[in-house]
Parts: structure tokens; sequence; C-alpha cells
């Protein structure tokens, strides 16, 4: 089984619509057996560009969270000037901001009363989710929560399990926005990324970001040029680029607006408008994945 | 999981030590145009005469200067603690690892604890070592920049590529700008993309929050999460739908507004006068002051203006507080 995963360094420059597109061809007509893994636990909604409902979760304990027990606690504040996250506040008694604490101890550490110990909590689930013959493995971050980084870990281990319990060919992740933790869990054990970007300035700064990432992880990368035809100047900037940082343009897609359209109705463009621009330019993109399968 | 908050975090979280108004700029996800507001916003303060702080603190990937066409200038390194080990004075009594909850520290042999995985700088190793073998060394995370230009001031961090503090580099960003509070009118956070932590720790403080949006299911679905974090802080808080002649589905968006009581404070449309700014590195509000969608900044600015930045208010929202 191969692991492709695909990133973009931040959002929206159609990460999800793309994984989701390329899910579909892959799996028409029964060729390719695929899981995907959405492992933007922050903002996950690869089910909502599918048209699909989540159907079953389960929760998850990705964090480690300090708690007092105020019967022990003397209020002698050792706590608060202790946390280096600044994550214990209070002037009567200590409060734990749980929210930013790491789990790190050394509150449990420092307490003369025995008050304070650390424990795990739920921060997060894991949502299934079948939309025709594919299966979405879904991390979803509780609101306000901490680590999406170990989130990210225990989603990639189930999709692997999925993935390979089902006989998958095609372990495919759409990725977390970002160059942090989240990003490099959702990186690890690929055989491929696709960087997506589109021509900005701000994008091509952020692809260079994430190629930094990808190439510090040794892992081979191509990038995709989304709304291409946006501005010619800008787009011309990141083919050089590219070309001179040895990674292989996969494709361009030009942007299109019964993209939106179809997105609003909870279907995919290649599925409702086959014919248009950027169904035709996604289905040369997927021989090219499929290439990378063989 | 959305448990009730202990009123001392809230209160915490509004508390700051000056009384320059901070709006922040967040939105559930990445791409609707945050940034787009952001640095328009604080052009278009700036037009105004007021002085400004536009602090960007989505750290992993910040582009707000790219927006606003200005290159990064004073970088400073963000450092953490790192333990150094002595291992004439360890005793090796393996305390040290026992305590990292990063599982970060190994002992290969006698006498010879290393660090290999992540660390987060928070001490513990060092607090317990009883032999005194651990110094506290210093190793950097990031970047802070700090960048002026005429009445702006650009406070930006970023991440070194592949770590996992953003959320100290978010703090120190903030952190830096706060320090100068008293030189500006009004201080703007643009915050990372989600409702994690870091969107939480980037907004401290904030008056107000404007969520962006667009009118898609995603926007919508997106829009219902940051509503309701904010909600658990009691921020007050409007809904600015970007892209709103997208052929989407708006009436999703308002419910959604509605549903967490947040007023539209704006429409922007999709125009090739803003996509200009965009390409160019110029915010619409310098480049094309007269277009339609400086218009709607100015307006946002002249709201603000008015509930935020006159003193009569000022003292009413503490008082509230
Ligand atoms: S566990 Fe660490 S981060 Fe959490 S409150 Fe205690 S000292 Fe602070
Ligand atoms: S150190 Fe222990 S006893 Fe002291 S305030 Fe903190 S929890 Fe209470
Ligand atoms: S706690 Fe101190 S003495 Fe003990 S093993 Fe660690 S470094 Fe050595
Ligand atoms: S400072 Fe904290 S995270 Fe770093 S090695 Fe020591 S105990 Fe582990």
């Amino acid at each position: 089984m191969k692991e492709i995963v695909i990133l973009s360094g931040k959002g929206g420059v159609g990460k999800s619509s793309l994984t989701a597109a390329l899910a579909h061809l892959l799996t028409e007509n029964g060729k390719y057996r695929l899981t995907l893994a959405d492992t933007d636990v922050d903002a996950p909604n690869l089910h909502i560009v599918l048209g699909a409902e989540f159907d079953r979760s389960t929760g998850v304990t990705a964090s480690n969270k300090a708690i007092i027990d105020y019967d022990k606690c003397s209020r002698c504040m050792n706590c608060v000037s202790a946390c280096a996250f600044d994550s214990i506040i209070g002037t009567e008694e200590p409060v734990i901001i749980s929210y930013s604490c790491e789990g790190c101890g050394v509150c449990s550490l420092v307490c003369p009363e025995e008050a304070v110990s650390v424990h795990p909590v739920e921060n997060g689930q894991i949502n299934f989710v079948t939309s025709g013959t594919v299966r979405v493995v879904a991390g979803a971050l509780g609101i306000g929560e901490s680590s999406s980084g170990r989130l990210v870990d225990i989603v990639k281990r189930q999709a692997r399990q999925e993935a390979s319990l089902s006989g998958c060919d095609l372990l495919l992740t759409d990725g977390p926005p970002g160059i942090g933790c989240p990003v490099i869990a959702a990186l690890k054990g690929a055989d491929y990324a696709i960087l997506v970007s589109e021509p900005t300035p701000s994008a091509l700064s952020d692809l260079q970001r994430i190629t930094e990432v990808v190439q510090g992880f040794k892992i081979p990368a191509g990038a995709v040029l989304n709304r291409s035809d946006m501005d010619p100047q800008s787009a011309q900037t990141t083919r050089d680029w590219l070309t001179g940082n040895e990674l292989p343009l996969l494709g361009e897609i030009p942007y299109d607006p019964y993209l939106p359209q179809a997105l609003a109705r909870g279907n995919l463009g290649v599925k409702m408008y086959p014919d248009a621009p950027s169904s035709l330019a996604i289905k040369k993109l997927h021989k090219v994945v499929e290439g990378l399968l063989e | 999981m959305n448990k009730r908050l202990h009123p001392e975090i809230i209160r915490h979280f509004h508390n700051t030590p000056f009384s320059t108004p901070i709006i922040g700029i967040t939105g559930g996800k990445g791409g609707v145009g945050k940034s787009t507001v952001a640095v328009n916003l604080a052009a278009a303060f700036v037009a105004q005469g007021k002085r400004v702080a536009l602090v960007d603190a989505d750290v992993d990937a910040p582009n707000d200067s790219l927006l606003l066409g200005i290159p990064l200038e004073n970088p400073q390194p963000v450092t953490i603690m790192q333990p150094i080990f002595d291992s004439a004075q360890c005793t090796d009594c393996q305390k040290c690892v026992k305590a990292c909850q990063m599982n970060s520290l190994f002992r290969p042999k006698e006498k010879s604890i290393t660090l290999m995985g992540e660390c987060n700088g928070c001490e513990a190793c060092y607090l317990v070592c009883p032999a005194g073998a651990i110094s506290q060394g210093s190793h950097s995370v990031g970047t802070l920049y700090k960048t002026k230009r005429g009445k702006l001031t650009l406070y930006t961090g970023a991440l070194q590529p592949g770590l996992a503090e953003s959320a100290l580099i978010v703090n120190a960003v903030g952190d830096a700008a706060f320090a100068d509070a008293e030189l500006f009118d009004i201080i703007l956070v643009d915050t990372a993309p989600g409702t994690h932590c870091n969107v939480i720790g980037a907004l401290k403080g904030a008056r107000h929050v404007l969520a962006v949006t667009e009118p898609t299911p995603l926007g919508s679905h997106d829009l219902e999460l940051i509503l309701s974090l904010l909600d658990m802080f009691s921020i007050q808080r409007s809904v600015v739908i970007n892209r709103a002649n997208l052929p989407g589905q708006k009436e999703k968006v308002e419910q959604a507004a509605q549903a967490a009581s947040a007023a539209i404070a704006a429409e922007i449309k999709l125009d090739k006068d803003l996509l200009a700014g965009y390409l160019e590195g110029t915010p619409v509000v310098d480049l094309l002051p007269n277009s339609a969608a400086a218009e709607i900044f100015l307006k946002m600015t002249d709201y603000l203006t008015a509930t935020y930045l006159s003193p009569h208010n000022q003292t009413q929202q503490e008082q509230q507080l």
C-alpha cells in the first residue's frame, strides 16, 4: 500500500476539494481501493466536500492536563509561578487554564501538598465516514483544545489500520495547514507529498516553507498549481521556483466557476461537470497520480 | 467536551494592563480572506490618521508582510529553556528521564542523559535533578519581527519549520505588541485558522472579533465552530462575509451568525480591485482608495472607531467586565 499526503502550507488553496476529486477518480470503476485520512483536525471538512455525513465517532484522549484537588490545596501559589506556559492563574486560589496546559507536570513537582496531578483528558474525536466505496477517517479537535499533533498521529494510525484491513492500494491524506507539529505527524510514513499552491506571492511563500519541511524529511514531492490562470506573472514565478528547486509540476488547474457551484450543492465538480475545464485538468492530474501508484 | 470555563479564566482572558483596544480578525479556516481583511483594516485606520499595531499571529504561515508589501525587519530569536547535562555531576538517578512528560530524555549509557525528542522547555527535568547536573541552556524555536512603516507597526512571528512550539511564538508576538501598546490607538490581531488554543492565545484581550467567512458549506460550518469558541470566552463578535457574491449559500452563513447573535459587519465582494491589491502586495485601501472594496474597509473602521476608540465607550466596556 502506498501513502500519499496532500499539503499546502496554508489552507484555502483547494486542498480538500482536490483530495476529494482525486479520490473519486481513482476509485471510479473500482480501479483502486483507497482510504482517506482527514488530518486537518482543526477544521475537518473533507466530508462536506464529499457530501457525506459522519456515521460513527469515538472520543480520543490525546492530551494530558493538570488537575487540582482543592481539598488538598493550601493556596500557596507555588504552582502559579512554576508553570512555564502561564497556564495557572488566580489570586485567591490557583486555576488551571486547561486549554493551554501542556501537561508537563511541573506544577505537581512544586506542589508541597501533592494537590496537583496530570491526567489524560478527552480533547477530540475520530469520525468515520463512508462515501461510495471510499472510507474516510477524520480527526476533529475539540473547540479550544490543544495537541493537534498527537490527534493527527492517532488519525493516521487508525486510517492506516482501516486501509490495510480492507486491502487498500492507497492511503490518501488531506493534510493540515501550516508547517508545525500536526503537519509533521501527517507526513510521517508518506511515500509522496503533493504540494498544492496557487499563483499569488503569499501562496508561493507558504509553498516554500512547506517544501522545506517535506525536504527535511526526504519525502519525494511534486506540486499542483490550482487556479493557475489567476495571475500569469505569479504563475510563472511559481513555475520557475519549482524548476529551480527540482520539484516537478504535476498539474495545473484553471479557476473554474463551476467548482464553487458544485461545492454549494454538496457535490464534486468532477462528478457534476465532468467536462468543465477544471475537471479535465484534474483528470489529467489523476493520471499522473496513478503513475505514482505503479 | 465543550465544558464551561472557570469565570477566572474568562476574566483573565479579557484583562489587559493597557487601554488600547484590541480587535481580532479570525475565521474558522484558512483561505477565507482573514489576512486580506486584516491588512486592509490596518491600512484604513492609518488612512484615518490612527497609529496602528498589526499582529500577524498566524506563525505557521505569516503572510501579512507580503500583503502589505513590506519586508520584515528587526529579527529576534524566540527562545525556550533547553536542558544541558553535565555528566561529571550526574549520579545516574534518572529522575529527569521519568519527569519528562514529552519522553524526550534517554540514557543510552551510564551518565549520559541525552535529549533526543522534542523539548518544550517546561523545566521539569531541571527541577527534579538532585545533583545539580542540569543547567538551563536556551534554544531558538522561531523568530520575531517588528517592522515600522509610518503609522503602522507590524509584529510578525515565524515558527521554525517542523517545530511544535507555535503557541510560544504566538505569545511572544502578542507580548511584543502589548509591550508597546501605549504607542498605538488600536491593535489588530490576525489569527491562525482553526478553533484551537493558539487562536485563543492570539485573541487574548480582544474587545471585538471579526469572524471572516465565505458563503460556502465549508464557510458556514467553520463559522459555527469559531463563533461557539468566541461564545465560550464571552467575546464581542461580528461576521464579515468575504466573496459574498460567490454562487453559494449566504443564508446559511447568516443563520449561523444570527444563532450566535453576531451582526454581519460587512460583505466583501470578489472583485478585481481587491485581487489586484492582493497580487501587487498593496492593500486596496492604499492602491485604489476610491474603489468600492476600499470603501467597505473604511466604513468598518468608522464603526470600530465609534464603538471602541472613544473614551466614553472604553469605560463602559470596562465596567461591563
Ligand atoms: S502541567 Fe505544566 S503546563 Fe500544565 S499547568 Fe502544570 S506546569 Fe503548567
Ligand atoms: S502548589 Fe499545590 S498547594 Fe500550592 S497553590 Fe498550587 S496546587 Fe495549591
Ligand atoms: S536527574 Fe540529574 S542526576 Fe539524575 S540522571 Fe538526570 S541529570 Fe543525572
Ligand atoms: S525541559 Fe521539559 S520537555 Fe525539555 S527535556 Fe526537560 S522535562 Fe523534557
